[in-house]
């Protein structure tokens, strides 16, 4: 019998793979987000609108995650930015792998890439693809304890959106108590409370994101 | 649900680290799960008995190792091991918490036959 310490992460070839492919989206410089959310939170919605209010000004790629279908691709290719579809099948989440999958298909340098991962709350946390930061969406009718319930999300987002605030009137969601939840377990999340159907507080979210491609850009010079 | 793809690329490891180091089979897999994961100890286990097939791993155990939440605290310097992950210090309820463990998904050792 003889016993070998490993002492390596199980995730390390996903670690590795993300590290390149953040590598490479670094070399175009490429502000990349990694959007996660449960199904319905209005994901596609929220990218179309930050779609709308930069791609006259940025060049944008918008990656979609979803187990089956182009739904969401066609969505977006609606908007004339470029789109890249993952259907990942079995899998619950995009991993660093199936992102490298498509990196060949990405032909130019992008300002800002867009990833919708797969709906889901749970399994895109723990799987790195190569992204600058995560950014959650908890949208109204979820509930306002979902922080409390999915804790390694909130934890790991930089970025928070409460979206379907429009919906406030007719729930019981209390914003207050909501970021109170996000904080403790991310002191430091920013969070931002919008609509993607009325358009709502999404001014501040813009400035936010804007001065994050610029600093990317910046790193050309 | 996730664990399926977790369980492929920890049979893949401890078959790689088997091959590093001349083990012909693997009988235990020493696994470190922090308690601020996202992994289920059950559903590793049900994915294990059907992927460790054909593999070094085919007749090897996985001893599961829990490791607790630990957080300091910056403000009064306390550390405290916490059953839930909500990241405020149990003693003076400030928000500037350090996380020192939890986060820790890792194989450990193999054991095996040369």
């Amino acid at each position: 019998m003889k016993k070998v310490n490993v002492l390596k992460p199980v995730l390390v070839s996903n670690q590795q793979r993300a590290k390149e492919n953040r590598r490479f989206f670094d070399k175009i410089h490429s502000l990349v987000i990694n959007i996660i959310a449960s199904p319905g939170a209005g994901k596609t919605s929220f990218i179309k609108k930050i779609v709308e209010h930069f791609k006259n000004r940025y060049s944008i790629l918008v990656i979609e995650g979803d187990i089956k279908g182009q739904i969401d691709s066609q969505a977006i290719s609606m908007l004339n930015v470029d789109v890249i579809q993952i259907n990942t099948a079995t899998e619950c989440h995009l991993d660093a792998f199936m992102t490298a999958q498509v990196i060949p298909q990405i032909e130019k340098e992008y300002d800002l890439v867009l990833v919708e991962n797969v709906g889901n709350l749970v399994c895109p946390a723990e799987f790195e693809i190569g992204e600058d930061y995560k950014l959650a969406i908890l949208s109204t009718p979820e509930g306002d304890d979902k922080p409390i319930k999915y804790p390694l999300v909130f934890h790991l987002a930089k970025v928070v959106v409460i979206n379907k605030t429009d919906l406030i009137p007719h729930l019981d969601f209390n914003i207050p108590q909501a970021k109170k939840r996000i904080k403790m377990e991310n002191p430091g999340s920013m969070i931002y409370e919008v609509s993607a159907k009325t358009g709502s507080g999404f001014e501040a979210l813009y400035e936010h994101i804007e001065k994050e491609i610029n600093a990317k850009q910046e790193d050309k010079d | 649900m996730h664990e399926y793809s977790v369980t492929k690329s920890l049979v893949e490891l401890c078959n790689q680290e088997a091959d590093k180091n001349n083990l012909r089979t693997i009988s235990t897999i020493h696994l470190k799960v922090g308690r601020f994961t996202g992994f289920s100890a059950n559903s590793i286990e049900f994915y294990f008995a059907r992927l460790k097939a054909d593999t070094k791993c085919s007749n090897a155990k996985i001893v599961f190792e829990e490791i607790p939440i630990k957080i300091a605290c910056q403000a009064c310097g306390e550390e405290n091991e916490i059953d839930e992950p909500i990241l405020l210090c149990p003693d003076c309820g400030s928000d500037r918490i350090d996380l020192l463990t939890g986060r820790e998904f890792f194989v450990a050792s193999i054991e095996g036959e040369e």
